[in-house]
């Protein structure tokens, strides 16, 4: 249903081409590759607005900065899901900043991460149990780490605070969930050495 | 460093998670090109963009034209001349002094258009009033509010969107206030700046401003009936015209 990230081959090869300023490419760029970028996006903020905001910004980047794109680093899908990924969770803080600010106590359902009431379209809701089905492979305690730091912004003393547990386990769960993780979604990605 | 005090440190980078002391310190193995370091992100964002990847979401309708009109106005947006900065009150004494002897230059060099560049000066010198006579009101108010005792100069600090940004807030809670920014960002064309004053959980709208290209912007503040004490001030954009309340990320904020 939604649009597959294909040719994976052809993504640097789109990146160069808006480096140098070939807005086509960067209409193709943004087809295949906004949905990974806003399902992620969506997954952090639930206001679609901010949502729709974020995404902008986040192609707004790639359209600027480009040329900084290092193939040594990464994939460019990686590029775009770690710039997705700081520019939702950044929002996310000054949203929850606000909130403190303005609203006392804070709202816990935010803080939570919970659905609003009648947010769940079907669809996001078949595409969350996907993400779900590879975080529910994890034990326990190395899920609630990832989600914790990679959907709802938290930072490791953070997460420890929240979890009552020593920073040193905090770092070696999200470490050992993360390699986990790479076993469940399939592992076929090798780095390139 | 071992391999898995190198790999718990990629993956709390990689999630986001990583803060301080150990994030500058990974950030300096990267710039290094350390191979260990390089290789474990790789491979944590490489899972994560799998993670992201296995949920994608169709993009909603009108960012893509957004983002293209953006890319397509950019040329035009760079050539265009910066948008001028308002006279300078202290520009203004030698025109006055020299305003009549600058009108007879004007007549020897473009003989024919005497009436219209005398008329020209005139309309520059009105301005100019204009301008210095707003501009001794704003003094003035400042003056008047320096002077009180009950005054309260509340100190603004940038937050993520806009670090280096402060502001301070001269604060009478019965004649008003004056406030003063430096270092934001220009907002968008559809943006504006809003104050606000919170009064326990209640921000009320102290007015929306613009900032000049340099990143400066000020606002004088009426009374806000109803408010006694104000426990903070901040600034958040703001769809233009404002919202009566805070909807957008929040650039500014002071305790008072």
């Amino acid at each position: 249903m939604a649009p597959a990230v294909s040719g994976s081959e052809t993504f640097p090869t789109l990146i160069a081409a808006i480096a140098s300023g070939d807005r086509d490419a960067f209409s193709r760029f943004y087809d295949l590759a906004a949905p990974l970028a806003y399902g992620l996006i969506r997954r952090v903020l639930r206001d679609p607005e901010a949502a729709a905001e974020v995404l902008q910004e986040v192609f707004w980047q790639v359209w600027k900065e480009a040329a900084q794109y290092d193939p040594k680093r990464g994939s460019p899908e990686a590029w775009l899901v770690m710039r997705a990924k700081t520019r939702a969770i950044d929002r996310l803080r000054s949203i929850r900043r606000r909130d403190r600010t303005f609203v006392a106590p804070v709202d816990e359902s935010l803080a939570r991460g919970e659905d609003p009431p009648g947010a769940s379209a079907a669809g996001m809701a078949e595409d969350r149990g996907l993400v779900q089905g590879a975080l529910a492979q994890l034990p326990e305690p190395q899920r609630q780490v990832i989600e914790l730091a990679f959907f709802q912004g938290l930072t490791q003393s953070e997460i420890a605070a929240r979890l009552g547990e020593p920073l040193g386990t905090v770092k070696t769960r999200a470490r050992l969930g993360l390699e986990r993780l790479r076993g469940a979604l399939g592992g076929g990605r090798m780095s390139a050495t | 460093m071992t391999r898995d005090e190198i790999g718990d440190l990629a993956a709390a980078y990689a999630l986001g998670a990583l803060e301080g002391d150990e994030r500058a310190r990974f950030e300096a193995l990267l710039r290094a090109d350390d191979a260990d370091a390089v290789a474990a992100l790789r491979d944590a964002e490489s899972t994560l963009v799998d993670l992201a990847a296995a949920a994608p979401a169709p993009p909603p309708p009108g960012v893509k034209a957004a983002l293209m009109d953006r890319i397509a106005a950019e040329p035009a947006a760079a050539r265009a001349p910066a948008i001028p900065p308002p006279r300078r009150p202290r520009r203004w004494w030698p025109v006055v002094l020299s305003g009549a002897m600058a009108a007879g230059l004007a007549a020897v060099v473009v003989g024919w258009s005497v009436s219209s560049t005398y008329e020209h000066r005139l309309d520059a010198l009105a301005r100019d009033a204009q301008q210095l006579r707003a501009e001794l009101r704003r003094q003035q108010a400042i003056v008047a509010i320096l002077r009180d005792p009950a005054t309260q100069v509340v100190a603004l600090a940038g937050l993520p969107p806009a670090p280096g940004a402060r502001a301070r807030m001269l604060w009478h809670a019965q004649a008003g206030g004056v406030f003063v920014a430096a270092g934001l960002p220009a907002p968008p064309p559809d943006k504006t700046y809003q104050l606000w004053a919170i009064a326990g959980n209640a921000p009320v709208s102290a007015g929306v401003f613009s900032v000049d290209a340099g990143g400066t912007g000020s606002l004088s503040v009426a009374p806000l009936p109803g408010l006694s004490a104000v426990d903070a001030f901040a600034v958040t954009l703001e769809p233009a015209g404002g919202r009566p309340a805070p909807t957008g990320e929040m650039y500014l904020l002071g305790k008072s």
